[in-house]
């Protein structure tokens, strides 16, 4: 009987010694551990690749009860003000024509097809969230603008606001992106929430008085001040950078945006009374 | 009584809630908004990380009162809504255990990446059970009968051990119930004899029981106080003085209680509970199984099998809350030399998880770096707390160091520090009152801006430049000169506009100068340009004020009398860049000054230009208001103002050279 000292030494020994065994078990060491290690590491990040729809809009327009409703299928779970973004990963049939309720059954027909949809806060402190990802986010499918069409009359300018900063934010994107690979049509859903409110505006209108307000803050912010950092670092900054749609147009409308591969639409709905259909089918039919 | 309990997310999505009485969703949604997002009412309030609810300033919003608490690795909010009249003590200890028992029962489910989905439904029991349990506890702390106050005084102060029972309402209970977590636990009185549970068994036989100290617990109170750790069994022993439990693991040993079986008379199994009898069945069913039956069951010594009910089983969640943080120790030399290499490998790779201690000498670094910059130590100090708060218990991405996450949450909370709630365009608010659209109600007239701040900071200069800004927008502006104190200040003005006029003559804009000279009351001049101004059709009226002192009561009061009278659209302050740590009071002061209900409505940061990098003012000025900046003067001439970018002072604020 050896000590387990003697049994030690005599191992050390083995593995010190060339031989066939000890160069086959060290190479495969060599090669197979950073491809290991490389696995571990890449398997920590699986949802990157899913493509997403995000969904943006002023506090309060019901950007949250939609992502549950859809979550859930039956109906929307109270919500409150959001402090981060959410996402969820949702399944749409792609070759059938399925209301958003049967979609979300595990046993619904056709092809499917997986996407995020991701909730963003909209108070004003937190909107950086939202514009991060319009910017950045890659596989981005479509964004969908909720404003709550009841209480437009007052929000119009807060809400058309938002607006602007979302559209240029896109526009921008699409111009920085045409030199190389450019993201292809990039769509936006105004979706036109609360419709099941007395107050509510129909879509054309929605669209009408936003256009106009759209247009009011394209000329206020043409004339404003430079932004503190501009005037002093990049003068040669391209005086239509922040002029949002043709550029020295009267008016504008949303038919301008498609100049820049943005197609904008808007629907009415109302999440309360789950008739979100329509904009589950802009959703995905553009996936 | 209790109007609303809510669970909800920090994504927004409400889990579980409980209401009573119909309260207004935006009564938490104010409440988030103030605490949460905007952080009002002072530095870090918002948001401590799994703090008792007791340590959480209540937020009161017309007539209700919110009790809360907050857990951040999960991102759940517990909020408590009732009537700011009622006086309800056991709302911090509701909320506590309810937190306790939701994180225990539903921790995981929240991990889940991207869904919202927590099934939850089954929580209204436990809810009940709570609620009850605490209501009929307060119930007993007022009943007249002296052993029943006298037990539960007892069970709160349960390391007294034998001492003499002290008097009802006594002291001790008080002082617990401020600590945290672990004591709330150990006061909640669990089965007080004359706490009524009618749907329990332990309460029935509380009820019959004799009159001896020993003969009134029921058999499983004894049980527990035999076997489970002691703030689990604290209500429980209250009348068995003598046997103090020590902290040890749970048995649920059947010859443990077997002497004490001859004083008990009624079958304990037998009782009807409604709560778990579906359960139940299948408790006795399987009972002879050899699972772990523990976890849902007691075996008696004769043999029979007693379904563990809900208050058991929440009394075990609490209990186990409680007796964490001792559980956590080291394995000997060996494993924290361990410890130290992996967290020195984790620094290079990533995938730390931040501690305390990691963080505590690079943010400190970090909060250096800012007082550089020229913040003031208290927001530099409130900064650093808001990004630890945020960074703690977070793992770091792959090859990234502490530095840079520090930097990347830095960054966030600057951003969302200086980021005005709503949009700032200055042009379309003056549009909207001078030039009201059709459905509105509100008859045209101009825009009234007025400037104020301390001595030389440049009040009449940024005046004039906003001033030269609206004439390019071809805007017809009266300047009002307020400053009616110091010699040559109307003069001043004078050039101002004098020059002005000329530079804009070719543009369009119309300006004039309003002055009632030196000696009058600055509020009445004001008062005048503006009905003035409103006959004669302006668009926008300028006041100037004499600079003053934040600090001297007697120039600051004239401000209140200010406000009222001229009743500006915006009172702008102009501070300066240049400013140290008196910024956050003379800040704080202005903001103060305009009476109820009225603030500053921005600030006009001056001399930009000559500090460079260190713009730290701006972030000193928006912590001690929550006011946000409009503008920011970069130069000396007319065109020298900028909006204000909050990008760029990030930017350079986090800039290090």
């Amino acid at each position: 009987m050896s000590s387990p000292m003697d049994q030690l030494v005599e191992y050390i020994e083995y593995i010190l010694t060339p031989s066939t065994a000890v160069f086959v078990v060290g190479t495969l060491i060599v090669f197979l551990v950073p491809i290991i290690v490389h696995i571990l590491v890449t398997r920590a990040t699986p949802y990157t690749n899913l493509p997403s729809v995000v969904l943006v809009g002023p506090p309060g327009a019901g950007k949250t009860s939609l992502l549950t409703l859809l979550e859930r299928g039956d109906a929307a779970t109270s919500t409150h003000t959001s402090q981060v973004p959410q996402s969820i990963e949702l399944t749409v049939s792609v070759d059938q024509h399925l209301s958003f309720r049967e979609a979300v059954k595990d046993d619904a027909p056709g092809e499917h097809k997986k996407f995020l949809l991701v909730d963003t806060p909209g108070h004003g402190k937190l909107r950086n969230f939202a514009m991060d990802s319009l910017v950045a986010r890659e596989g981005l499918k479509g964004i969908v603008f909720m404003l709550d069409a009841a209480t437009l009359d007052e929000n119009l300018a807060a809400t058309a606001n938002y607006l602007y900063e979302v559209l240029l934010a896109l526009q921008k994107r699409v111009m920085k992106g045409k030199t190389s690979k450019t993201p292809s049509v990039i769509n936006v859903l105004i979706a036109a929430n609360k419709s099941d409110l007395f107050t509510a505006l129909p879509s054309t209108l929605v669209k009408s008085n936003l256009e106009a307000e759209l247009g009011r803050i394209r000329k206020s912010r043409s004339k404003g001040l430079l932004a503190s950092g501009v005037g002093i670092d990049d003068v040669d900054n391209e005086e239509n950078d922040d002029w949002l749609g043709e550029y020295g147009s009267e008016k504008f409308t949303f038919g301008q945006m498609q100049e820049f591969n943005l197609e904008v639409d808007i629907v009415g709905g109302s999440v309360a009374e789950a008739k979100v259909d329509k904009w589950w089918h802009w959703v995905s039919e553009r996936l | 009584m209790l109007d609303t309990f809510e669970i909800l997310t920090t994504s927004g999505v409400v889990l579980w809630s409980r209401s009573y009485a119909q309260v207004s969703p935006s009564i938490i949604n104010n409440f988030i908004t103030d605490v949460f997002i905007e952080e009002k009412g002072g530095a870090v309030a918002g948001a401590k990380n799994n703090q008792s609810a007791a340590q959480n300033p209540p937020y009161r919003a017309d007539q209700h009162t919110l009790k809360w608490t907050f857990v951040k690795e999960l991102g759940i909010i517990f909020v408590a809504v009732y009537r700011s009249l009622l006086h309800l003590s056991w709302v911090d200890k509701l909320v506590d255990n309810l937190k306790t028992i939701f994180v225990d029962l539903y921790g995981d489910q929240l991990k889940k990446p991207n869904t919202t989905l927590v099934h939850c439904h089954k929580f209204d029991e436990y809810f009940d059970q709570q609620l009850r349990e605490l209501e009929s506890a307060t119930a007993t702390r007022g009943a007249p009968a002296p052993t029943f106050a006298l037990e539960t005084d007892e069970a709160i102060s349960g390391n007294l051990g034998d001492e003499p029972p002290l008097p009802p309402g006594l002291k001790h209970r008080n002082a617990k119930a401020q600590d945290d977590l672990p004591s709330t636990v150990e006061s909640t009185p669990i089965a007080t004899p004359t706490s009524s549970r009618p749907s329990t068994p332990g309460g029935n036989h509380l009820v019959v029981g004799k009159g001896g100290p020993m003969s009134k617990m029921s058999r499983r109170a004894r049980k527990m106080q035999k076997g489970s750790p002691a703030p689990m069994s604290s209500g429980d022993e209250s009348s068995a003085r003598k046997k103090k439990a020590p902290k040890k693991g749970r048995k649920w040993d059947a010859d443990g209680f077997a002497d004490e079986e001859d004083d008990v008379q009624l079958d304990y199994s037998a009782a009807p509970n409604s709560i778990t009898s579906d359960s139940e069945v299948e408790g006795r069913s399987t009972a002879i199984d050899s699972v772990d039956s523990s976890t849902w069951g007691v075996k008696t010594s004769k043999g029979q099998f007693v379904l563990r009910d809900l208050d058991d089983e929440v009394h075990d969640i609490l209990a186990s809350a409680q007796s964490k943080p001792s559980t956590t120790s080291n394995s000997g030399l060996f494993g924290s030399g361990l410890n130290t290499i992996n967290s020195l490998f984790r620094n290079v790779v990533g995938g730390k998880t931040l501690t305390k201690e990691d963080l505590a000498k690079p943010m400190d670094g970090m909060k250096e770096h800012l007082i550089k910059k020229n913040v003031a130590p208290e927001a530099a100090v409130r900064l650093r707390d808001s990004v630890e708060k945020e960074l703690l218990g977070v793992k770091t991405d792959s090859f990234e160091s502490i530095d840079t996450r520090i930097k990347k949450a830095m960054e966030v909370s600057l951003t969302k520090m200086l980021t005005p709630t709503s949009s700032l365009d200055l042009l379309r608010d003056i549009e909207l009152v001078t030039r009201p659209s059709g459905f509105s109600t509100q008859k045209a007239r101009p825009y009234v801006m007025s400037i104020v701040g301390v001595n030389g900071v440049g009040k009449s200069t940024n005046l004039s430049k906003i001033c030269y800004f609206l004439l390019q927008n071809k805007m017809k502006v009266l300047v009002v000169a307020g400053d009616t104190f110091r010699s040559g200040a109307v003069e001043q003005l004078k050039v101002h506009v004098r020059n002005l006029k000329e530079l804009t003559e070719r543009e369009g804009g119309r300006v004039e100068i309003f002055e009632k000279g030196y000696g009058g009351d600055a509020a009445t001049v004001a008062r005048d340009a503006v009905r003035s101004a409103t006959s004669e059709g302006y668009d926008v009226v300028l006041i100037d004020t004499a600079g003053r002192r934040h600090n001297d009561q007697r120039l600051m009061s004239n401000l209140e009398k200010f406000a009222k009278l001229a009743n500006p659209d915006k009172i702008l302050m102009v501070g300066e860049a240049l400013v140290g740590n008196d910024s956050v009071m003379q800040a704080r002061n202005f903001n103060a000054s305009f009476g109820q209900g009225r603030t500053l409505d921005g600030f006009i940061i001056s001399k930009c230009d000559t500090v460079g990098d260190m713009v730290g003012t701006l972030v000193s000025i928006v912590h001690a208001t929550n006011v946000p900046v409009l503008f920011v003067g970069v130069g000396q001439h007319y065109s020298d103002i900028r909006n204000f970018s909050v990008r760029w002072a990030v930017e350079k604020l986090l800039n290090s050279n």
